[in-house]
């Protein structure tokens, strides 16, 4: 086990205290008046009103992706229940009477306190039907099933569910207009 | 017996068995979707491709049309057999809809299976697939998707062969053949589950099960179906405690690969709002009924105290009701009374259905003819009991009335001798406990647990040793392995039976001595 070390002997200046608190505020002085004049290295940001740019790998909140004709992509195929590590992922399977796609989750649930962000349930999908690409990081809830997402919340979460998924929100992003992150997903004529 | 040659591995079959077979008792394992070991051969699907040696050289040649015969070699592995495999595969897929997102059989579909085993190709196709008819309603139980079938025809053959019902055909020609039914016909025969057990792929889906739950998340436990008398041999596919689906097990000498739709219903209630969770003294319920019920033997007297065997309850439970009676109460009357229970339907075939939808009417046969002195549903209705203990049978249905002042009733379910009974005590469900039924043909079978009981229930051996307890002497029956063995040794026809030995396949029991006849007089010849 190694022993601490004696503590330094203070030079005179150091112990006399004031010298140091000079040369502080010669340094914090310094950074202030920096700043006032070169406002672009700035650290800070005016959080909420301000947000740091995700990067385009960042995963948040998962989202429910639609089919050109509104339908759920998902077909609760079942993969990302069975891949997710944290076990987090609720499906209710069903038949779609009227749809081609013949099976449709009843009920699809994740439990943000359980999720752990892997990523796997977006790898895993064989339908492109769920994304974390929503970058939304604020994950938080008043109660313990608040914290559960539902369908409904999923499919709907970039249409102003949450705030910062807002509109502003997305044009500052770069991402597409209401109802669609990515241009790519966004079909000509979709009912939503 | 012919000696073969697979792989180098040399290996004696019976005549007449088909490589396939013969393989599969080598240690290799030929891919296969047509040959089913109980169906006639079709030698259609061409998976099977492996290299006889001939005096001509090598030759390709299906292994389910090649039968054992001396000297006969074939190599399962060689290049060439891969590459015939992985063309196989790649025709197979070429107007497969690849549907597996949606697909029940995912998980446990030959094509998946194959494909990684034996595919693995590049997808050359450029044309679009030829469609046909999907999610068609072809039967109370069956779901038909043309286009994922392969055209092995084994669903033909089933429909030909097993049922005699000739129902479903492969129609048109080329990358056109369809599977499908005649205009307007529809599945009527019992035996339709099968057709989705046997389809190796997800063309033929059973709607009872359909997207239930994945196969992947099932655990599978062997069991034995208690539908009817037959017993046909089952697998219990459940998850978290909860039963999914019950899937024939093969066993050549009850049911082949085979079983009814009824019987696949029977393991649906072990979950169901019916069944009897907690024990109850005059419909209160109370946390121990046995002190209760043993002081009310004791109250009613040896003499007008009956107990009824169950004929759907395990050997070891009826046992266990024979030993509380031997021990506590040998003025009592035991009855057994043959018969349904409410809701049965009595339907029998020439194929596996029985009349007698009890799993355990040879077992209570056997123990009774053991005891001695067992009193039929005449003498139960003559009795003058003021007690009736009944062991899981619906004695009210069967008598059609009460033939007793009270009743006490171990059950499962709730049903009309439930409705009555002033005590009731729940019993574990068959896929709840380790125990042994006895088929029609005497075959002795074990199920095995596969998920806990519901509520207070125990297995209705281990509920009598705790009435016995109560009544002063236990049968010492908490042990299924150890009243087995009991059993084994007081009954003359279960000597030499031993509970792990009965194996997946069970044991028959052994023949009941004939008395000999006195020999007839020889009538003088001509
Ligand atoms: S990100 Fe990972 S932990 Fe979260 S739901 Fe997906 S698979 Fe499960
Ligand atoms: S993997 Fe995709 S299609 Fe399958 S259940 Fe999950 S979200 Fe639905
Ligand atoms: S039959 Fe097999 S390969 Fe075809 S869709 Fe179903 S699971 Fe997939
Ligand atoms: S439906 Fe299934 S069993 Fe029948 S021919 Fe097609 S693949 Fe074979
Ligand atoms: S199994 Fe031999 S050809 Fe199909």
């Amino acid at each position: 086990m190694a022993l601490p070390k004696p503590q330094k002997v203070l030079t005179l200046s150091e112990s006399s205290y004031l010298v140091e608190v000079l040369k502080g505020m010669v340094l914090t002085m310094g950074h202030l008046i920096k700043n006032i004049f070169d406002q672009d290295r700035f650290r800070t940001i005016e959080y909420p009103d301000v947000r740091k740019p995700m990067t385009a790998r960042y995963r948040g909140a998962h989202r429910l992706l639609l089919r050109p004709d509104g339908g759920l992509k998902c077909v609760a195929c079942m993969c990302c229940p069975t891949v997710c590590p944290a076990k987090c992922i609720n499906i209710v399977a069903g038949e779609a009477e009227n749809d081609p796609a013949e099976k449709f989750p009843i009920t699809f649930d994740i439990d943000m306190l359980r999720c752990i962000y892997c990523g796997f349930c977006v790898e895993a999908c064989p339908k492109d039907a769920i994304r974390m690409d929503t970058k939304i990081y604020e994950i938080n809830a008043y109660t313990r099933s608040d914290m559960v997402h539902s369908k409904a919340y999923m499919v709907n979460l970039m249409d102003g569910l949450k705030p910062e998924a807002g509109a502003a929100y997305r044009a500052e992003q770069g991402l597409a207009p209401d109802g669609y992150t990515n241009a790519d997903s966004a079909p000509e004529g979709s009912p939503r | 017996m012919p000696k073969v040659k697979i792989n180098d591995v040399e290996i004696e079959v019976p005549a007449g068995t088909n490589m396939i077979e013969a393989a599969k008792l080598a240690g290799f394992d030929i891919p296969h979707y047509c040959y089913h070991p109980h169906l006639s051969i079709a030698g259609n699907c061409r998976m099977c491709m492996c290299e006889a040696e001939t005096p001509r050289g090598p030759v390709l040649d299906i292994a389910c049309n090649m039968q054992a015969r001396e000297g006969l070699a074939i190599r399962t592995e060689s290049d060439k057999v891969k590459a015939v495999r992985k063309s196989v595969m790649e025709f197979l897929l070429v107007n497969h809809p690849l549907d597996c997102p949606i697909c029940d059989q995912s998980g446990e579909c030959r094509l998946q299976d194959y494909y990684m085993d034996h595919g693995q190709y590049d997808s050359r196709g450029i044309e679009a697939k030829v469609g046909k008819h999907k999610r068609q309603d072809i039967g109370d139980l069956i779901v038909l998707d043309a286009e994922r079938c392969v055209q092995c025809s084994r669903c033909v053959r089933f429909g030909d062969e097993v049922t005699g019902t000739g129902d479903l055909r492969l129609m048109n020609r080329g990358d056109h053949t369809e599977i499908g039914m005649f205009p307007g016909t529809r599945l009527e025969h019992d035996y339709q589950g099968n057709l989705a057990d046997i389809c190796p792929v997800g063309a033929l889906t059973n709607k009872d099960f359909r997207f239930e739950r994945r196969v992947w998340y099932l655990r599978e436990t062997d069991s034995v179906c208690t539908g009817c008398s037959t017993s046909c041999n089952t697998k219990v596919c459940h998850q978290e405690g909860e039963v999914f689906r019950t899937l024939p097990r093969r066993n050549d000498d009850v049911n082949r690969s085979w079983m009814c739709d009824p019987g696949r219903q029977c393991n649906s209630g072990v979950g169901s709002l019916d069944r009897i969770l907690r024990p109850t003294v005059d419909g209160v319920a109370v946390p121990d009924a046995f002190e209760t019920l043993a002081a009310r033997i004791k109250a009613a007297g040896a003499g007008r105290t009956g107990f009824v065997m169950g004929s759907g309850a395990s050997l070891e439970a009826n046992w266990a009701l024979l030993q509380v009676v031997k021990a506590n109460c040998p003025g009592a009357k035991v009855f057994s009374v043959a018969g349904n229970n409410a809701g049965a339907i009595a339907k029998s075939d020439g194929l596996l259905m029985d009349a007698d939808k009890n799993p355990n009417s040879a077992g209570v046969a056997l123990l009774a003819a053991w005891f001695g002195g067992i009193g039929g549903a005449e003498d139960l209705r003559a009795a003058d009991l003021s007690l009736l203990v009944v062991l899981e049978d619906d004695i009210i249905t069967r008598l059609g009335g009460n033939p007793a002042e009270a009743i006490a009733y171990f059950g499962t379910h709730n049903n009309p001798t439930a409705e009555l009974a002033s005590i009731v005590i729940p019993v574990a469900h068959v896929v709840e406990m380790d125990a042994t039924y006895v088929n029609r043909q005497e075959r002795v079978q074990r199920v095995r647990r596969a998920t806990n009981p519901q509520g207070e229930a125990v297995p209705a051996y281990q509920a009598l040793e705790k009435l016995g307890a109560a009544l002063g002497r236990a049968p010492g029956t908490s042990m299924p392995t150890a009243t087995f063995s009991a059993m084994a040794r007081a009954v003359p026809r279960m000597n030499g039976l031993d509970y792990k030995a009965l194996g997946a396949s069970g044991r028959l029991l052994a023949p009941t001595v004939q008395p000999v006849a006195p020999a007839a007089p020889v009538a003088e010849a001509k």
